[in-house]
């Protein structure tokens, strides 16, 4: 690819250009087109099956698209792996695996340390500190499958923090999740957003979105809208995405009614 | 003639030609009734005049027979019985064998092939005393509608037989014994005319086929004999003491019972068990102790087992080597020596007598005639 | 019954249990992940798989070399593996399915090839059935350095990617994201497992080689929850297992050894699945049994409790009857088990009424204590037990 030697979009957190992904001839993504600044809090939203997870694992690579292209600050998305930060759904692995807290969030230093290194006392360090951002130091050493749901939540947002990315990707991190759980973990990312990264959160609940992202792309297969929350999530764009399918559209809070900048507590 | 199982099919196209060329040799003496003429008189004189020069010109064809074009179609199980039974029925028979060199009979299943096979036969012959253990069920299906003999269960009488302690009762290798097999000989003989008799109308060969077969039956069974004096002498000359046959499985038995051989085999007396450690361990304890030199294999048997034997009574500070090969449920390669029952027997002998320290003789004259066909030269052992 | 002195001494049984042992810890090991990744049936594929390669080997190499025959089955083996990851990648089938037609083409085509060389005219094709169920009793001293060459090579290999191979196991799309080469890794592991299989298989045979792969590490999670713990135990019951049965099957004549291995293996299991602290089922159930128990004292205490506060006196006498009533059960049993503890008191208030019972001290702290660990169970802290 010629591309990876000129840099290109340098100004943007993430773009992604043309991102199609077709299992057995359904188009799951088609011709997705994405621009997130810097330093946002960003949500993607959409019905099932809109393809939201489909969009972040083919960002990352995890998923072959069957067309278009990433880029990361500039770079292609393989060149700055180091860069990126992934918190995948609590459910996707089995939590009965024989493994304390710790261990899982040393995990995510694995990539930098490189074969045959063992994981020693800076690693450590950095995983404690990671632990603390979340809020679980004291079950560092704890079986995760003796974890709540919110734990384990953290505990997977921990191990991308010890990553130190530049953007970070989450699926759902607040599905099924107790309230203090969340809390802690939405004050990490505000934290994170608030030093400057990137923060992209696949986000299931319409109700808070414009609570607490700044930025949004409404995504059905198609990109349908994405911009500044108070611009692009409306009534209209919604209609748009869900198609019929918004029961409670008039109670949602909506972009246009809120200042998401400041303030916003809970 | 005698074919292993190459399942080729090819050489049985004979027995279709064999019905197209069956001239008469009684000519018909019966003139027609009434009808004149002289060209119905030409016409009757014209047949037995045929026949006879067609006849003729068969007979002038040397050692021809008119069996050849039809010979019986018999089917065996294992070549040991197979040879037996074309030694005796020479060119009124054609003999298949279901398994050849190599082939476990304990084990062996029936293929499509081998049922095709059995159900061209005319006649079926089998070991029997459970020798063809997975076969039972094939063979007395084809039995209802063709006959079929266990010509070792038939043959000898079970107060000779070696019983074992295992499912089976009873020791199936009676081949290993010369005395024994000769036995056989009679019962294939009437089997095979019986089947012709009842297979072929034909009295002119039925009448050479009988001829033929009870010379030739009279002549293996000399053969045998000496074949079996030749063998308890040319055990003799091993050394008293180490008169013990060490080999892989039971097979043996009526060969050390007849020959004064002490055998001992690591598994039991068919295949399908399998050797244990303790087997192993009181083989080669037996071994050492009798100082046996020794050990051998088999063709049907996994020789890591022997070889795993050897190991153990070398740790026992007892070096015994592999004294060879031996036949046991299955003869050698067709075309040579090995692969008929009497050079089976020979190879065996000569084998086991040699490395436990003895000396073979010359093969007695009886079975010079053998030895030369199958260019074995002189009476070399 | 020999003893096990004269035993351990022999040669054919040090050779059997040194095979058996190097066979059980290197199958120990790995199976540790292939059970942790849900591929158990892994082995069982790679074994059953490997029965058209050793036919195969034989027909090619002409004879019984046992490098070709080994030779053959990894190579079937590990074809069969591929089979079934891209009937599971490019198809819709599930593990399970793939799984299925994986073992059951190949194994059938081993058994067809195999018919085909035991009706061949050729001699020295005996003992190819014996990769059935093995024949580990004929193992030799070469069988066994070759074993420990390759156990050092697959360990080794484990060790050295330890936390590579932890990761991926746990959770590969996260390694995956976090650039490890996943598909290298799983390639490597399963590689790995094929070459433990065929090791194996003159050992314990094609049919039974699964167990031992899958039952040491079954057995092994059952008593920790630390990995390189369960990796460790895992070894060492594949191990144990191995030596148990050669030993056993040294004891008498006529005891398949393979089989009896397998049979060790499983007794371990099921031992753990049974009476492993936490984990085991006796274990679980005596848990249950207590926490009810520990349930039922609580409502009793509770209701002695309630009812000394509605009076307003702290050593209320309340009768047995008024409580079993409250209860809805008899508890005269409960209350003397409770007495036993000191949490409660025999009293007699009037001679004609039948038994009274009162808190003591202790039992007032105790019932008190109960009430505030609820409220926090309630609360949702401190996650499960």
């Amino acid at each position: 690819m010629t591309l990876s030697d000129a840099v290109h979009e340098p100004d943007l957190a993430v773009h992604v250009e043309d991102l199609t992904v077709a299992y057995h001839a359904k188009p799951v993504l088609w011709d997705v087109d994405l621009d997130v600044p810097p330093g946002v809090m960003a949500a993607i939203v959409g019905p099932n099956g809109a393809g939201k997870s489909t969009l972040i694992q083919a960002i990352m690579g995890l998923v072959r698209p069957t067309a278009g292209h990433v880029f990361v600050h500039g770079r292609p998305y393989a060149e700055q792996r180091h860069r990126v930060g992934y918190v995948p759904q609590r459910t996707s692995v089995d939590w009965d695996f024989p493994t304390t807290v710790a261990d899982v969030v040393t995990m995510g230093l694995y990539g930098r340390l490189g074969w045959l290194r063992r994981p020693g006392r800076a690693e450590r360090r950095q995983a404690d500190a990671a632990l603390e951002q979340v809020g679980m130091l004291e079950y560092r050493d704890r079986q995760i499958a003796q974890l709540s749901g919110g734990q384990q939540q953290r505990t997977f947002l921990a191990r991308a923090l010890v990553q130190d990315a530049d953007v970070y990707f989450l699926d759902e991190p607040m599905a099924g999740v107790d309230a203090t759980s969340e809390q802690a973990i939405l004050s990490v990312l505000r934290d994170l957003r608030d030093r400057g990264r990137t923060v992209v959160v696949v986000h299931h609940d319409l109700q808070t979105v414009a609570a607490t992202f700044d930025w949004v792309l409404l995504l059905n297969v198609r990109a349908i809208a994405q911009g500044p929350v108070s611009e692009v999530y409306t009534a209209e764009n919604l209609q748009s995405a869900y198609g019929g399918q918004i029961a409670l559209l008039g109670q949602l809070e909506l972009g246009s009614q809120h200042d998401t900048h400041e303030g916003h507590t809970s | 003639m005698f074919r292993p199982s190459t399942k080729s099919g090819a050489g049985r196209r004979n027995q279709r030609l064999g019905s197209q060329l069956r001239p008469r040799l009684v000519p018909s003496t019966c003139a027609s009734s009434s009808k004149a003429g002289p060209a119905r008189l030409a016409r009757a004189l014209l047949l037995p005049f045929g026949a006879a020069a067609l006849g003729t010109v068969m007979l002038a064809t040397p050692t021809t027979t008119f069996a050849q074009d039809d010979p019986l179609n018999v089917v065996a199980t294992v070549g040991m019985v197979a040879d037996i039974a074309a030694e005796i029925g020479g060119e009124c028979v054609t003999v298949v064998a279901l398994m050849g060199p190599g082939v476990d009979p304990h084990l062996y299943q029936a293929t499509s092939g081998d049922v095709r096979d059995l159900g061209r036969a005319e006649l079926i012959l089998y070991v029997g005393l459970s020798l063809e253990g997975q076969l039972g069920e094939v063979l007395d299906r084809f039995g209802r509608r063709t006959p079929t003999v266990a010509v070792g269960e038939d043959a000898i009488p079970p107060a000779e037989l070696i019983r074992t302690s295992d499912a089976y009762g009873v020791d199936p290798h009676v081949w290993m014994d010369v005395s024994l097999w000769a036995r056989i000989v009679p019962g294939i003989r009437e089997a095979m005319l019986d089947a012709l008799r009842g297979a072929r109308d034909d009295a002119a060969n039925l009448a050479a086929c009988q001829e033929g077969m009870h010379l030739r039956a009279e002549r293996l069974a000399h053969q045998l004999e000496a074949l079996h004096d030749w063998v308890a002498s040319a055990t003799s000359t091993i050394p008293e003491h180490q008169r013990i046959l060490v080999t892989a499985h039971d097979a043996f038995t009526y060969y050390g019972r007849a020959y004064g051989l002490d055998v001992i085999g690591i598994q039991g007396v068919s295949t399908e068990s399998e050797a244990g450690v303790a087997d192993i361990r009181s083989t080669a304890a037996t071994i050492r102790n009798a100082g046996v030199p020794a050990v051998f294999i088999e063709t049907t048997i996994n020789p890591r087992t022997i070889q795993a034997v050897l190991d153990a009574a070398a740790d026992l500070g007892h070096e015994a080597r592999l004294g060879g090969s031996l036949y046991s449920d299955a003869m050698g390669q067709p075309g040579t020596p090995d692969g008929t029952y009497l050079g089976m027997l020979r190879a065996n002998t000569v084998a086991i007598v040699e490395a436990l320290g003895g000396q073979p003789p010359e093969l007695p004259e009886a079975l010079s005639d053998w030895a030369n066909r199958h260019g074995l030269g002189g009476r070399q052992p | 019954m020999e003893t096990l002195a004269s035993l351990a001494g022999d040669y054919t049984v040090r050779t059997v249990a040194a095979g058996a042992l190097l066979l059980g810890v290197t199958s120990g090991a790995l199976g540790a992940f292939a059970v942790l990744r849900k591929q158990s049936l892994l082995g069982d594929v790679l074994s059953h798989a490997a029965l058209p390669g050793v036919a195969l080997g034989f027909l090619i190499a002409g004879g019984r070399s046992f490098a070709a025959v080994l030779a053959g089955a990894l190579v079937t083996g590990v074809a069969a593996a591929l089979t079934m990851l891209l009937l599971t990648r490019r198809s819709r089938l599930k593990t399970d399915a793939a799984l299925g037609i994986a073992l059951g083409s190949f194994f059938a085509a081993g058994v067809v090839l195999l018919s085909y060389v035991q009706g061949r005219a050729g001699a020295g094709q005996a003992g190819l059935e014996t990769f059935l169920f093995g024949q580990a009793a004929a193992t030799l001293r070469s069988d066994v350095w070759l074993m420990a060459g390759i156990s050092i090579v697959a360990i080794g290999l484990v060790l050295a990617a330890w936390k590579e191979f932890s990761a991926v196991t746990f959770d590969p799309v996260f390694a995956a994201s976090i650039g490890l080469p996943v598909a290298i890794l799983d390639a490597t592991m399963t590689a790995m497992i094929a070459l433990a299989v065929v090791l194996g298989l003159q050992m314990v045979g094609v049919v039974l080689m699964s167990a031992m792969v899958v039952a040491p590490a079954v057995a092994a999670r059952q008593w920790t929850n630390r990995l390189g713990i369960m990796v460790l135990l895992s070894a060492l019951f594949g191990a144990v297992g191995g030596v148990a049965g050669a030993l056993i099957s040294a004891s008498g004549r006529g005891l398949a050894t393979g089989p009896l291995i397998v049979l060790a293996l499983t007794a371990i299991a099921g031992f753990s699945l049974a009476f492993a602290p936490n984990r085991g089922l006796v274990s679980a159930a005596l848990l249950r049994a207590l926490e009810r128990r520990s349930l039922a004292d609580r409502r009793v205490l509770g209701a002695l409790e309630a009812l000394a506060l509605q009076h307003d006196d702290p050593g209320y006498p309340s009768e047995q009857g008024m409580l079993d009533a409250y209860l809805g059960t008899a508890s005269g049993w409960r209350l003397r088990r409770l007495r036993q503890h000191g949490w409660v008191r025999r009293v007699r208030h009037r001679p004609e009424e039948g038994i009274h019972w009162r808190l003591t001290e202790a039992g007032a702290r105790r019932a008190r204590d109960a009430r505030s660990e609820e409220r926090a169970d309630m609360r949702g802290e401190g996650g499960n037990r």
